[in-house]
Formats: C-alpha cells, sequence, structure tokens
C-alpha cells in the first residue's frame, strides 16, 4: 500500500485531544470528502464508516485524541486520504 | 452533482415551533451557513399542530430557488405536505423531494448532502439512509 498508489490508500491520524467526532466536526470532514470522486472511509475501533455519510461518521463516536484510519479506493484516492489526514489533526 | 442556483434548501416541518427551530438550529451547525432552512412548526396560533397554509408557503418558496428536501415528524405535518403537494404547479414539483425519513437525523443527512452540492432527490436519498443506519 504505497502512498503513490492510487488504490487503497491508508493513513492514521489522531484527533485532537479536545475534539470528539461529533456534529460540527464530522460535518466538515464529510463535507471535505464528499469533494473527491474517491470512495472514502473513515476506520475508528475496529468499525469503517463511509467518510461521505454524515450518519455513518457520527455513529462511530470517536472520542477526542482517537486515533483514525483514513482511507480510499479510487481515481483521486491518494488526493482524498491527503487532504483529510491534513484536516483531522485541525478540527474544531 | 451542482444545483442550479446554489444549494438545495431544507423545509423542515413540525407540530412543535420549538422542535423545528431547535433542529434548524442543530443542522445549521453541522452542515455549515451555506444550506438555506425554512421552517413550519405549530399550529397558526403557535400551539402543538401544524399550519397548512405555512407548509404551502414553505414549499413554494424553496421550490422557487434551487429546490429543497422537506422533512416532516408525523401525523399531520404529512398531510399538510401531501396537501401543499397537490397545490403546487408540475414546474415546482421537480424541485421538490419529501424525505421519508426520521426528522432529525433525516434533515442532518440531508443538510450535508446539500451542503455537497446534492440535488433535492439526492439529499432525500441521503435523508433516507437514516432508516437503516444504526445508532450504537
Amino acid at each position: 500500500m504505497s502512498p503513490s498508489s492510487d488504490l487503497d490508500v491508508e493513513r492514521s491520524v489522531r484527533l485532537p485531544e479536545a475534539v470528539a467526532l461529533h456534529a460540527r466536526p464530522a460535518g466538515a470532514l464529510v463535507r471535505a470528502a464528499a469533494a473527491f470522486a474517491a470512495e472514502v472511509f473513515v476506520g475508528f475501533g475496529g468499525r469503517r464508516a463511509n467518510a461521505k455519510s454524515i450518519l455513518d461518521v457520527l455513529a462511530l463516536g470517536a472520542e477526542g485524541g482517537s486515533e483514525l484510519v483514513i482511507s480510499a479506493s479510487g481515481k483521486d484516492a491518494a488526493a482524498a486520504v491527503e487532504h483529510l489526514a491534513l484536516l483531522v489533526p485541525e478540527l474544531a | 452533482m451542482d444545483a442550479p442556483n446554489g444549494h438545495v434548501s431544507l423545509v423542515l416541518v413540525s407540530h412543535s415551533a420549538e422542535i423545528a427551530a431547535g433542529l434548524a438550529e442543530m443542522v445549521a451547525q453541522i452542515a455549515g451557513p451555506g444550506v438555506p432552512i425554512v421552517t413550519a412548526g405549530g399550529a397558526v396560533d403557535g400551539s402543538l399542530g401544524t399550519d397548512g397554509g405555512r407548509v404551502l408557503e414553505a414549499m413554494r418558496a424553496a421550490a422557487a430557488g434551487a429546490g429543497a428536501v422537506v422533512l416532516v415528524d408525523l401525523g399531520s405535518s404529512v398531510l399538510s405536505v401531501r396537501a401543499a403537494l397537490a397545490e403546487l404547479s408540475d414546474d415546482e414539483l421537480t424541485r421538490i423531494a419529501v424525505a421519508d425519513a426520521p426528522l432529525v437525523e433525516g434533515a442532518i443527512a440531508a443538510a450535508v448532502a446539500a451542503s455537497t452540492g446534492a440535488s433535492c432527490v439526492e439529499a432525500a436519498r441521503a435523508a433516507e439512509e437514516a432508516r437503516s443506519v444504526a445508532k450504537l
């Protein structure tokens, strides 16, 4: 799984300590994911959510400081993962 | 996925003005400020109930823009929306989608979809996914 490949790109990122993946941060993440054509996922605690579905992402219940696994497959997967990996630590 | 004339809006129909207003506030926080939200909550005198005239007015205003997803709580809200649909022109009806979804979760899902440029039909479909997403 090389990050230079556009298939099945994956990266682990950490939420800020004070920011759980609730309402507003989850909305920001989903809107960012929706800008990409790739299928994008957020993994947490052994579960994987469709990063373009707000209800799916909220159901993960990821607390502040949690490690999330961002993954994607498809045309712009690498760009999607890179973008979200930069976004997650900056969520507020 | 680009809707003409900006984002699709939400019409929230509830028996309670407070439910509709509170949900509008919550939805705006999650989906951002780009999605217009119109509420039609409560009866004409402000008590619990529905105001068919206001529901029609809200749907007509929404149909004049980029289109709208309508979300309802239950009972006479559904009847008011059905009655309003019967009043709208065929042209207006092409820009209105009623979501068969739970009100809170559906509104959030529809608004986030609308904020990403979804059409009213796509946003309504996102709302309807709420029926199959587990909470726990």
